[in-house]
């Protein structure tokens, strides 16, 4: 686990829930500009993922380990599932369902990282 | 808008609420597999919480009027806990030695807990008003 990744995660994930929150207030519905944002910040999230699981094989443990791993696992899923979910609702608010997920990334990034720094080993 | 499945408005709603569920499920399933015997009465309660915003959550998107019903008193009872949860813990915080969702008013969550219900509850009361007018 970085602090810089999470920082970029999470100005990835404030820009895309900017961009959701802008296309509702237009009264427009996602466009390309959602897609590859949200593909960034999946790049990304999986970048996180690979890295704290080569620390994980390196023998660092942080103390709660189901938390962890539960919030590494999910956080994963939550922009495939929020552009899935946005991707089926056909009005402008679309936008914003991603945007919701975009920040519930943010803080489990953040959250992620306090996990991971109460480390034994 | 159609009766039925949640959308526009509803679903950021619906959507919202599915993270909280997630949050709370999982917070609650982790201390209760593996602490329950540090603080009983917070993790039951977390996952009370869990099972409330599931509700909520299947009553929101579901719509209609069976789906509204189940989404007020979800609501409702989301609403009662986060006021009372929240006094007590303010009040006695030696009954709440973990955090759960609901304590100091949901202050560890940005206040969403406490928010959310008020805004289930407004939203529910106007997808109502509409469905009272299309009946009339």
């Amino acid at each position: 686990m970085s602090t810089p990744l999470v920082v970029a995660i999470s100005v990835v994930a404030v820009a895309l829930a900017a961009l959701g929150g802008l296309s509702t207030a237009l009264r427009r519905r996602i466009g390309t500009a959602h897609l590859a944002t949200t593909a960034l910040l999946e790049l990304l999230l999986v970048v996180q993922a690979v890295v704290a699981t080569a620390a994980l094989v390196g023998g660092q443990r942080p103390v709660e380990l189901a938390t962890f791993l539960a919030y590494l696992v999910s956080v994963v899923l939550l922009p495939v599932a929020g552009l899935l979910w946005a991707r089926t609702e056909p009005t402008r608010w679309a936008g914003t369902v991603l945007g919701v997920a975009a920040l519930a990334v943010a803080v489990m990034v953040w959250r992620l990282l306090d996990l991971w720094e109460v480390t034994r080993g | 808008m159609a009766e039925g499945p949640a959308q526009g408005p509803g679903r950021v709603l619906v959507a919202v609420y599915a993270v909280f569920a997630l949050a709370a499920g999982a917070r609650a399933a982790v201390q209760l597999a593996v602490q329950f015997d540090e603080a009983p009465l917070a993790y039951l309660l977390s996952a009370l919480a869990a099972v409330v915003y599931v509700a909520a959550a299947v009553g929101l998107a579901r719509g209609g009027q069976g789906g509204r019903r189940t989404a007020v008193a979800a609501c409702s009872v989301e609403l009662l806990g986060v006021l009372v949860v929240g006094t007590l813990s303010l009040v006695d915080p030696a009954a709440f030695p973990d955090d759960t969702v609901w304590s100091g008013y949901g202050r560890g969550y940005g206040f969403i807990p406490l928010v959310l219900p008020v805004l289930g509850l407004l939203w529910l009361r106007h997808q109502a008003e509409e469905a009272a007018g299309r009946a009339d």
